[in-house]
């Protein structure tokens, strides 16, 4: 028994010490330190690997692109590429490279940014991070250090929003299997910051770079810290262990709410919310496919669904307030350039009589039960499944909302539930469905989500997913499509995007419901002054998650108190926890001892 | 059937009347049942079902309740009390078919097992163990999620993961009736194994299985619930797909009692009820059980 009370008095010592150690650790002297929480963690610090939001976001960070979105107004500007000029076909792109180093002293050359190109053109294993980004490259040379020319298969628009960090040659080319490397030995970057340390799945710290070319970030370092779930991250934020997080669902945002050294961030986002509607799925050979209910293929019973949406009401009771009703398609308006807003006869707003009316009018003719049944064929009611995904409490409200309006239009719908890869499987190639809820986060640059309604995209016969998020197949879509990729003038291309948009809004293969905001929560006391993407509009602008990595080089933040003068401040906390760790371990070992006195010799070993 | 027979029967129903009232617990697990089945039957003819749907609700958000709504409103501005009157039908209606089911593949397994020896008993024994040992609520709750969610799969879904203990109960009674003179001298005379497990067995465990049902009932519901709350719903309001709702939209946060409280109580009182009533059934049914309590 005297031992079992060494040990464990021994065990307070060493909790107190262990504790009052790691308190020391993460609390550098004086730096100035921002610390960004995530529940995501790093799937792979190799861009050739790469694929979450989180990887993308450190390689903004950390690695220089051939342009990145201007800060204000997020058209393609100079980043490693100081120029470029386009050959009259619109084939041949030349960049001149900037003459800047890598974070290991050597000069960036137009070579790097070759091999680059080259090797994800050339090795299958390199194509999972950015793969269809170079699909229409037919040759990337370096005429000399300074001059990168490529040239395509067709003319490309989307040029010069290519999404690949351009690597050292050097220090890649010695790595043989390119799919089995995870970087995780810091290569040289040559970005705003220098990762230098990590851990899966704990955290990544990065450090200032003093030669990136804008000039060094004002901070000196920058760390992501992860957290299991977004309550923990939150529970992080208010005891002051993380100073911003982004990426916010809107309880957790309203979480932040009430506390005085909290900012609640809340603009408009990137993010568009729809639902998907089975219009007579075919695969890329134009044989149907799955099981749509008949009467989707008429875009009337499509147009009249969407006039039974009451979007301002799914904002208010199903997004709390906290996103913005779609009168457009599946750009949201934070990309003003190529947001198209429905307006005069071709905006649909709610209204249950007119939606009956349109179905009363096309022969849909209500039985005694007040469902609607198929003009040619009486015994086929107009019963639709609305697919959602398992555990997503907004999903299911939706869905409450929805069946309720539709029943008001003699239209039945039902809810059904599945976990995310049948969904995928169901929604997106075997085309089981009728309804389901989709939603795409779109870039500065369109194009991607533009191609995702395209035929091509459509599964393949042998029921390989294409990437699809509608089963569209439209002559007009198509021909809009190909004339953007042509269409190097912006306004020009903006507006065949526009007309694209407008044309999925009409025909209703998807019908976007609404934006949802970009919620995010940062430390008010800790980070003094940030800017986000877009900057310089109110009210406005993305800080973590945006196209580029801007917030995080003009984010300032108060230096860290050192750990000799600690005071207040969230590093502190741990050892206050320690502290009282310790005295309780060894209160508790006082108590047993005390009552141990009080035994009597036989309760006694 | 003659006379004599009916006559026989009235008095049996009349004798166990008699001793069942003597149980007071399980009359007011009874009163407390017959209360809710009636409230159940009665819903449709005092409320319309369109207070279900969202869009028509016509409260605010999460209120307290008032004299409008007795029990406040949920998150979308629904009355509580009237969604806890719809939700009792069909956690009732799923509780007692989920266990009929149960108690219809426990019955036949157990009868089965316990008449036939050798290879099939322990076959059938065998498969039983194994959906003893297997954890039954994952089991569900992976059934309802291949089948989808509708009323008749988590019937099905709770049914199937149930029935094991029931057919080792009554696999015990039919191996005790079995050996028993009076199947040896049917067998005597003739009587095939239909004969013998239909005409002598059956009635014997009968009672046995009647009490059980009653048990069973009540773990149906609480299954039922927790299929609910854990998201395996039927896409109807039942008490678990309520429960499920006020923990999904903050009913915590909001500090809206009534609509975490009330399901849950409605939970406990049927379940309740529903295990005084088989207590007390067991104990009528059981003689040597009869003699102890009261």
């Amino acid at each position: 028994m005297t031992k079992w009370l060494a040990r464990l008095a021994a065990l307070g010592v060493v909790f107190l010490l262990t504790i009052q150690g790691q308190a020391a650790l993460a609390n550098p002297e004086g730096k100035k330190v921002l610390r960004i929480g995530s529940t995501q963690s790093v799937d792979s610090m190799n861009p050739f690997k790469a694929v979450r939001l989180i990887a993308g976001q450190l390689q903004r960070w950390s690695y220089l692109f051939l342009t990145t979105p201007d800060p204000k107004t997020l058209a393609p500007s100079p980043d490693l590429a100081e120029s470029w000029e386009t050959s009259p076909d619109g084939l041949t792109w030349t960049f001149k490279i900037r003459d800047t180093k890598w974070s290991d002293g050597t000069p960036v050359t137009a070579h790097d940014a070759a091999w680059t190109f080259n090797k994800i053109m050339t090795d299958d294993k390199a194509k999972t991070g950015n793969g269809p980004a170079v699909e229409n490259f037919e040759t990337v040379t370096a005429t000399d250090d300074r001059t990168l020319v490529i040239k395509t298969k067709a003319p490309q628009a989307s040029m010069l929003e290519n999404p690949i960090p351009i690597v050292p040659k050097a220090a890649w080319e010695k790595q043989a299997d390119i799919g089995a490397y995870e970087a995780e030995d810091n290569p040289p970057v040559n970005g705003m910051y220098i990762p230098y340390e990590q851990k899966k799945d704990q955290y990544v710290k990065l450090k200032a770079n003093p030669d990136y070319w804008r000039g060094a970030p004002k901070i000196s370092e920058l760390q992501v810290i992860f957290y299991e779930n977004p309550e923990a991250a939150i529970a992080g934020l208010k005891k002051g262990e993380i100073d911003l997080i982004g990426r916010l669902a809107a309880p957790q945002f309203e979480a932040g709410a009430g506390d005085a050294t909290i900012t609640q961030w809340n603009t408009p986002g990137r993010r568009a919310a729809y639902l998907q509607i089975n219009h007579g799925a075919t695969t890329s050979d134009d044989k149907p496919v799955g099981d749509g209910h008949p009467a989707l293929k008429d875009v009337k019973v499509r147009q009249a669904l969407h006039y039974a949406i009451d979007k301002q009401a799914l904002v208010d009771q199903v997004q709390n307030g906290l996103a913005v009703p779609a009168d457009g398609s599946i750009v949201p308006p934070m990309y003003q350039d190529f947001f198209w807003q429905a307006e005069g006869a071709d905006k649909v707003s709610f209204d249950l009589a007119k939606a009956n009316q349109i179905l009363d009018d096309a022969g849909y003719k209500k039985g005694a039960d007040g469902v609607r049944t198929m003009p040619d064929d009486p015994g086929k009611k107009l019963e639709f499944r609305f697919t959602i995904h398992t555990e997503t409490p907004t999903e299911e409200k939706l869905a409450q909302y929805l069946t309720g309006w539709f029943k008001e239009i003699g239209i039945t719908l039902t809810t059904k539930q599945l976990d995310s890869n049948q969904f995928t499987e169901e929604t997106g190639s075997t085309a089981l469905f009728d309804i389901a809820i989709s939603g795409w986060s779109v870039n500065p640059d369109p194009e991607e989500v533009l191609a995702t309604h395209l035929c091509s995209r459509r599964p393949t016969p042998t029921g390989d997913g294409g990437g699809t998020e509608s089963f569209w197949c439209n002559k007009e879509y198509e021909d809009l499509y190909t004339n953007q990729l042509k269409e190097l003038d912006r306004a020009k291309r903006a507006d065949l995007i526009k007309q694209m948009q407008k044309n999925l809004y009409v025909n209703a293969p998807v019908i976007a419901i609404y934006y949802p905001n970009n919620l995010e929560l940062y430390r008010k006391d800790k980070i003094t002054s940030i800017e986000p993407v877009p900057a310089g509009r109110s009210g406005e602008g993305i800080l973590y998650g945006g196209s580029s990595g801007w917030p995080m080089y003009t984010a300032d933040v108060k230096a860290d108190p050192g750990s000799a003068t600690a005071s207040g401040g969230g590093s502190n906390t741990g050892l206050i926890i320690g502290i009282i760790g310790g005295v309780v371990v060894l209160g508790l070992a006082g108590v047993l001892l005390a009552r141990r006195r009080k035994t009597t010799a036989d309760d006694r070993e | 059937m003659t006379a004599i027979v009916w006559e026989r029967r009235k008095a049996g129903l009349g004798r166990f009347w008699q001793q069942f009232r003597k149980q007071r617990a399980g009359v007011v697990g009874a009163v407390i049942l017959g209360l809710a089945v009636v409230i159940a039957l009665l819903t449709p003819l005092i409320s319309d079902a369109s207070i279900m749907d969202v869009t028509k609700a016509t409260g605010k958000d999460m209120d307290p309740p008032s004299l409008d709504y007795l029990l406040g409103t949920d998150e979308s501005g629904r009355s509580v009390l009237q969604m806890l009157m719809w939700g009792s039908r069909v956690s009732l209606f799923i509780g007692f078919l989920a266990a009929l089911l149960s108690m219809v593949i426990g019955t036949v397994v157990g009868i089965a097992a316990g008449h036939f020896r050798g290879w099939m008993s322990a076959g059938l024994m065998r498969v039983t163990d194994w959906f003893l040992v297997l954890p039954s609520l994952v089991l569900a709750l992976v059934l309802s999620a291949i089948l989808g969610g509708s009323s008749f799969t988590i019937i099905l879904a709770i049914g199937v993961t149930s029935w094991a203990s029931t057919a080792r109960l009554i696999r015990a009674q039919t191996l005790a009736v079995e050996a028993r003179p009076y199947i040896e001298r049917s067998k005597a005379l003739g009587a095939g194994h239909w004969h013998i497990m239909t005409r002598h067995v059956l009635p014997n465990v009968a009672p046995l299985v009647l009490a059980n049902t009653t048990l069973q009932v009540a773990s149906a519901i609480v299954a039922e619930s927790t299929l609910a709350f854990l998201g395996a719903t039927t896409g109807s309001t039942s008490w678990g797909s309520m429960l499920r709702g006020a923990r999904d939209y903050g009913a915590l946060t909001n500090g809206a009692w009534w609509y975490i409280l009330s399901p849950g109580l409605c939970i406990v009182a049927v379940v309740l009820a529903f295990t005084l009533c088989g207590r007390a059934l067991e104990a009528v049914l059981n003689p040597r059980l009869r003699g102890v309590s009261r």
